[in-house]
């Protein structure tokens, strides 16, 4: 008889291995999805949240939602999905879940039996009124004096730009202490973008914060939002006002201004913690009015990596990746310096330029501290030099694909173990044993390792009993 | 603060260094595309055509649906671009972005500011436009005209554009007026100037067949539709020509019919079956004529051998 009480339970502990931490950074269909339904139901009671709501969907939803706007009676299932091409229904399956997800359309029957869909009544009203016009105006839209000291663009985007990169430089060297104030503090720490040291308590940056660093500024907005919005009710302030307020400043025009008029006491608060992130811009505390600036336009679609389109005062890239791994960044700003030290060797520093090396050594510094080699590469990309854009091939992949390839060759290297939790069996009395087990683990694709000549097999670990209780049978029966 | 910055990362991946992560797999992108696509609209506003002599105020009705289809058309992506054309007897101009600066609206209901903005403008310098006609003779209106410098208005933006953007431009031409061969050169011009810089035309006729801009559409890969009912319009609009060229293929829309690709001769402007086609430079004639108007080729008069005559038959 084979004796596999010796079953050494020598399992691999490595839950702690594959805990991953990486910076998780949710879109805005994420987040919603997240939310209970009484609160989507109070959000689609605003025009500006349907329309973020509808410009984040896939191509086909946003379709499918426009085609039955204007029906005010149930669609049969069936008709909708007549509508997609038989070779796409995949798409359509992925479309019809997400828009029930969202409750953006809900099930309906209809006279005949027949099981239909239906745009819930509150998105569909609040979408018709953004489009179309109609019910209340948003509530930063009453008509304003024309302001003496009124803003252009470039001033907006300096000031944004300005007020944005305190808080980077915060991250990077927590000694400066200057123009940030405890409450930004407070949700980096909620973040977990920066955690208290163990020894004397000062905030210092986490592995997610470096992940954090290399998104790009849009990307970092609505992560930092979010985490923000998260702490929204324990400062007593209600989450659908805020979230309102934040979707109609996105829809807003940059270079013009808004008024405050109408705003509650709660909101005015929200108003001052987003000026002091540079999403707004005003004047005086009690100015009456405010602008939008960049930061604060479009912050939903973070998943769009050519945001600035056709505008031509939209911020330039600065880095040129070369063939000999050399990286030359034109820019004076300590954080971007500071950015580019994560993953290369600096070698000289010019007034307006510095210039580094990716080495392998520099790429492995990087990885360990929990940055991929896709947010490096991303990165590059992201701030390439106009003069690396230029030419055809260029424009969908601007950097040297050796580089490219190099890095993810490193990051690969980093990579050659996978961690399996499994059962060791051993001490088989018999090779016929061994390969009765072997087979039956084979079979169900439960088989880890094995090894003829020691009589040794690894199997995964849920199907411990499974195989355990075969076993006996087994061997009772013969 | 470089040094800053080195010091406490090595201090972080110090801690870290001996945890051994797994790749993360990255998720289907969710959403579509990131490109950005223009749509020129142009509306034929020509007084004289059927549509509008029979009943003006129809005008009204397409002007409000197409209006609505523009800002859905906006809606879809935050970097989606709009251009609107007026199509008249004697001149095509920009309606939107208009000539003029940009009114500055408020919001006066819940409609979004730069939907109420597209609707202000275009209903602003159309009503100019209306107000400026005062000939009462009759003209078909320029469309080939209009698309041409539709053409020209997506090369600017196409030339304007920063490096690394993918621009789909395309143009929707709506129009209730008759067939007409007049503009036959300039039609087949900017259809293949079309085609060339990969603009696709979109064709929606309110009245009457429109053989010629079929013609365009299937050579640019176009949608044509005739639509039954004006009352309609803005349903149609949405459900056929909303969507983008490449998402086209994943919806079931109106299978392309057999175009009709009659050309016109150069001496009546007529659509002829057969005709006389000059050896030289191709015109196209109805009757036989011994000097090509075009290239002034002389021809000999064919003898009582047709054989031996240059002329050729052709079967188009």
């Amino acid at each position: 008889m084979a004796n596999n009480n010796g079953v050494g339970s020598s399992k691999q502990d490595n839950s702690s291995l594959v805990l991953h931490t990486n910076l998780e950074c949710k879109n805005l269909y994420e987040y919603l999805k997240t939310q209970p339904q009484i609160v989507l139901e109070r959000l689609y009671n605003h025009p500006a949240i349907c329309l973020a709501v509808y410009r984040e969907l896939p191509e086909l939803a946003r379709q499918y939602v426009i085609r039955i706007l204007f029906v005010e009676q149930p669609v049969p299932q069936a008709v909708v999905a007549s509508w997609g091409s038989q070779a796409f229904s995949k798409d359509h399956h992925y479309v019809t879940k997400i828009l029930t997800e969202l409750n953006v359309w809900i099930e309906d029957s209809l006279p005949g039996g027949l099981i239909g869909w239906m745009l819930s009544a509150t998105f569909k009203r609040n979408l018709k009124s953004a489009l179309l016009g109609g019910g209340k105006p948003w509530n930063m839209s009453s008509a304003l004096e024309p302001d003496k000291n009124a803003r252009d663009a470039n001033f907006l985007d300096s000031y944004s730009s300005e007020r944005w990169e305190c808080v980077l430089h915060y991250m990077v060297g927590s000694q400066q202490q200057e123009g940030i104030s405890a409450d930004a503090v407070r949700i980096l720490l909620h973040a977990g973008l920066m955690k208290r040291d163990e020894e004397d308590g000062s905030p210092v940056i986490t592995r997610q914060g470096f992940q954090f660093l290399l998104l790009d500024r849009h990307a970092q907005v609505w992560h930092f939002l979010l985490q923000y919005l998260d702490t929204v009710q324990q400062r007593g302030l209600d989450l659908v006002e805020c979230l309102t307020f934040l979707f109609q400043l996105s829809f807003s025009t940059l270079g013009k201004d808004y008024s405050t008029e109408g705003m509650s006491p709660g909101l005015l608060i929200f108003l001052q913690h987003l000026r002091e992130f540079g999403l707004v811009y005003q004047r005086k505390r009690k100015a009456g009015r405010f602008y939008p600036t960049r930061l604060a336009l479009n912050i939903t679609s973070s998943h769009n990596k050519n945001i600035p389109v056709l505008e031509e005062d939209s911020p330039k890239g600065y880095i040129i990746v070369e063939t000999n791994y050399r990286v030359y960044a034109y820019t004076d700003s300590n954080l971007q310096v500071a950015l580019i030290a994560l993953f290369t060797e600096l070698m000289y520093r010019f007034p307006n330029l510095v210039v580094g090396v990716i080495t392998r050594d520099s790429i492995r510094q990087a990885l360990r501290g929990g940055i991929t080699a896709d947010q490096i590469i991303g990165y590059l990309k992201q701030h390439a030099h106009h003069q690396m854009l230029s030419g055809a091939i260029a424009v969908k992949n601007p950097l040297p694909p050796t580089v490219v390839d190099q890095i993810k060759l490193w990051e690969l290297e980093r990579n050659r173990l996978i961690y399996h939790e499994g059962v060791l069996y051993s001490q088989f009395l018999s090779q016929a044993d061994f390969n009765v087990l072997k087979e039956y683990a084979q079979s169900n694709g439960v088989l880890i390792w094995c090894n003829k000549e020691k009589r040794t097999l690894v199997i995964q670990k849920n199907a411990h009993d499974d195989v355990k209780k075969f076993w006996k049978k087994y061997s009772k029966g013969s | 603060m470089v040094l800053s910055m080195q010091k406490s990362f090595e201090r972080f991946y110090l801690k870290k260094m001996n945890n051994i992560e797994l790749r993360t797999e990255n998720e289907p992108d969710v959403s579509s595309t990131d490109e950005t696509s223009l749509l020129v609209i142009i509306i034929d506003t020509n007084p004289t055509q059927k549509l509008l002599r029979d009943k003006a105020s129809q005008l009204t009705t397409v002007v409000d649906s197409v209006i609505a289809f523009a800002n859905s058309h906006l809606m879809q992506k935050a970097q989606n671009k709009l251009a609107i054309m007026a199509c008249h007897s004697k001149t095509s101009q920009f309606v939107y972005p208009g000539p003029r600066k940009p009114v500055d609206v408020r919001q006066v209901d819940g409609q979004y500011e730069i939907f109420l903005q597209v609707e202000k403008t275009v209903k602003q310098n159309l009503s100019l436009l209306l107000a400026s006609e005062n000939s009462t003779i009759a003209t078909e209106s320029l469309l080939a005209g209009a698309i041409a410098m539709a053409l020209c208005y997506i090369a600017r933006i196409q030339r304007t554009k920063s490096a690394g953007i993918k621009l789909n431009s395309r143009i929707l031409i709506v129009s209730g007026s008759g067939d007409s061969a007049s503009q036959y050169m300039n039609y087949m011009n900017v259809f293949f100037t079309a085609q060339k810089q990969n603009v696709v035309l979109d064709v929606c006729t309110l009245d009457q067949h429109l053989s010629l801009l079929q013609q365009g559409c299937d050579i640019t890969n176009g949608l044509y539709l005739k639509v039954p009912q004006v009352s309609a319009l803005l349903q149609f609009l949405l459900w056929v020509f909303l969507p983008e060229p490449p998402i086209r293929e994943k919806l079931v829309l109106p299978p392309p019919v057999k175009v009709d690709y009659r050309a016109a001769c150069f001496c009546h402007r007529e659509l002829i079956d057969i005709g006389y086609v000059c050896s030289v430079c191709l015109s196209i004639f109805c009757k036989f004529s011994p000097i090509c108007t075009t290239c002034h080729t002389v021809f000999k008069i064919p003898g009582p051998l047709a054989v031996k005559s240059k002329k050729k038959k052709m079967k188009l």
